[in-house]
């Protein structure tokens, strides 16, 4: 449900075994002791690059809306995301 | 002449600038390669024809008033998962079928910029999660030197589309291996530069922390100047390191002197094949008698890599792909009542089942009850990872080992069995989750199969990495060839 990928029957079951399989061997991860090992996120020097607030040239609405599946009035459209009352 | 689709780009600059061939008899070349082989290598996904014979045309110009660039008229491939302005770029998935990129990703503007003619988009597993193409929700690619066995993946159109004569360089992408295996499985020269190196701008991004893009090629010199052209700094990433583009010195210096690490973990891995040992163990026969001097190093936490890596990567494969939910692009089921059916009616019949699989798997390792077990865990094992690299390189100036530790498999073997398709990298997800640069060179074969050589550099020594693939190509003679499809 998290992650809205609609499976559909048979699937949980086909998807279940093969992740056990894959998590049974990530499991010797458990193995290793890291109390005392920082986590690394990302590997190089570079950090909070920041650039100067100007502005500068970008797509326009048309470019921006050039692969919609559906837009209107500039915008891009979807169903509703409310009950109706 | 010699039939140009078999030469490098540095015998093609000298026919291109002498005017003995123009850029448009050489791209002529190339598609008349593709017609007479793609429809059994399949490493093709789109042509683009029209961009090619407009940027053919371009390169001609060039050279007659003398403003040629380093790939001017050369023709390449890429990877369908690198943004080109109006050309239909879809990750090998359905749910960006139809998606034309409103701009260009940096690599192939400077590409472009350089004098680059492309030929067309090439093949790839989906969303770059695979090791053979056979997650391509088109259709395989076929090995040149086997058609009835995998190209390696993901960047396998990449790689065949080089192997095969059909382009001259390609770019691909490699995230624990995508570049270098099928670099190794075809037979031709295939780098992934420092996690930085090159901008990911225009990339369709799989796992943002160990995505780069990369070039392939049929020699060291070419994947050189490939890299040295798309490589550097770049505002529009912020990742993307200013450091100078380096890569390509000392590119003729020779390995005398070298310290060459040999991690006992690489060459004791399972599943490795007695030929392709070989192979690697007669490679660095020439790499000493080159002057180079071989010191053992440990890689200690090699058999957690996979591990790691199969927590890291489909955690944040899970993030990057949730903005696939048919409002913005792509495909879009337009008869759900409501948004939530929309998003589920979309991604079920856009994604595959190994999107599927990583998107289940990285949604589950970051779920809350299970971050700190999962994915700190294996973000601390990426640092115990990282500093076996660091303690090796305190040894030794570059790691050479094995790059796959099978030769090219029969199409079908491993798709049932998605922890033997994940085992095929267990030589790449280091390089991968180190940040290091690292390339595959053809070091002879094995079953009348192509093996590649790995060589991994300390980060930022891309010229490291290249001097060693250079002198090893020189002292052994061996070198990429087109395959005789």
């Amino acid at each position: 449900m998290l992650a809205r990928l609609g499976l559909e029957p048979g699937d949980e079951e086909f998807y279940a075994q093969q992740l056990s399989g894959i998590l049974g061997h990530i499991d010797r991860l458990q193995e290793l002791d890291t109390d005392d090992i920082p986590p690394t996120a990302q590997v190089v020097e570079v950090a909070n690059t920041l650039r100067d607030d100007v502005p500068r040239p970008c797509l326009t609405q048309e470019e921006a809306l050039a692969n919609a599946p559906a837009a209107v009035d500039g915008f891009f459209r979807v169903p509703s995301i409310q009950e109706e009352a | 002449m010699t039939d140009p689709t078999k030469l490098g780009i540095g015998e093609l600059q000298i026919l291109l600038r002498s005017r003995e061939l123009s850029a448009k008899e050489l791209l002529a070349a190339h598609m008349t390669r593709i017609d007479e082989v793609d429809d059994r290598v399949k490493a093709f996904l789109r042509r683009t024809t029209e961009l090619a014979t407009d940027q053919a045309a371009a390169a001609d110009r060039a050279f007659e008033s003398g403003q040629a660039g380093p790939l001017t008229g050369i023709p390449v491939a890429v990877k369908d998962v690198l943004c080109v302005r109006g050309v239909e770029t879809t990750a090998g998935s359905q749910i960006l079928r139809g998606f034309r990129p409103p701009y260009t990703g940096t690599a192939v503007s400077r590409m472009f910029a350089a004098g680059a003619v492309m030929l067309g988009v090439t093949n790839c597993d989906e969303f770059a999660m695979g090791s053979s193409t056979e997650n391509s929700s088109y259709f395989p690619t076929h090995n040149p030197w086997s058609l009835d066995r995998v190209p390696g993946g993901s960047s396998g159109g990449s790689a065949a589309a080089v192997a095969a004569g059909e382009a001259v360089i390609a770019l691909g992408t490699d995230t624990g291996g995508s570049i270098r295996q099928p670099a190794a499985l075809c037979g031709v020269v295939g780098m992934k530069p420092t996690y930085g190196r090159v901008s990911r701008y225009g990339l369709i991004a799989f796992a943002s922390s160990l995505d780069q893009i990369g070039p392939f090629a049929r020699s060291v010199e070419d994947a050189a100047i490939l890299l040295r052209a798309i490589a550097g700094h770049d505002p529009l990433d912020a990742t993307c390191s200013d450091r100078p583009n380096d890569v390509q010195n000392d590119f003729d210096a020779g390995v005398s002197g070298m310290r060459l690490g040999v991690p006992r973990e690489y060459y004791e891995i399972e599943g490795m094949e007695p030929g392709v040992k070989a192979a690697v163990e007669k490679a660095l026969q020439a790499l000493q008698g080159a002057g180079a001097e071989l010191v053992d190093v440990n890689l200690p936490h090699t058999d957690y890599g996979l591990a790691a890596y199969y927590i890291i990567a489909p955690a944040e494969c899970s993030s990057n792909l949730a903005r696939f939910d048919g409002v913005r692009y792509g495909l879009s089921d337009q008869d759900a009542g409501n948004i939530t059916d929309a998003y589920m009616q979309t991604r079920r019949q856009g994604f595959g089942t190994e999107v599927r699989r990583r998107v289940m798997l990285g949604t589950y390792a970051l779920s809350s009850g299970y971050y700190d077990a999962y994915y700190v865990k294996a973000q601390k094992v990426r640092t115990l990872i990282k500093r076996d690299f660091d303690a090796a390189f305190a040894k030794c100036d570059a790691i050479v080992s094995a790059t796959s530790p099978t030769v090219a498999f029969p199409i079908g073997a491993k798709t049932q069995d998605p922890l033997a398709m994940y085992l095929c990298d267990v030589l790449t997800y280091g390089g991968n989750l180190a940040g290091l640069p690292g390339i595959s060179v053809p070091c002879g074969m094995s079953e009348s199969l192509p093996v590649g050589l790995q060589i991994l550099a300390p980060q930022w020594r891309e010229d490291v990495a290249l001097r060693i693939a250079r002198a090893y190509e020189v002292a052994s003679g061996v070198k990429a060839e087109v395959a005789p499809v």
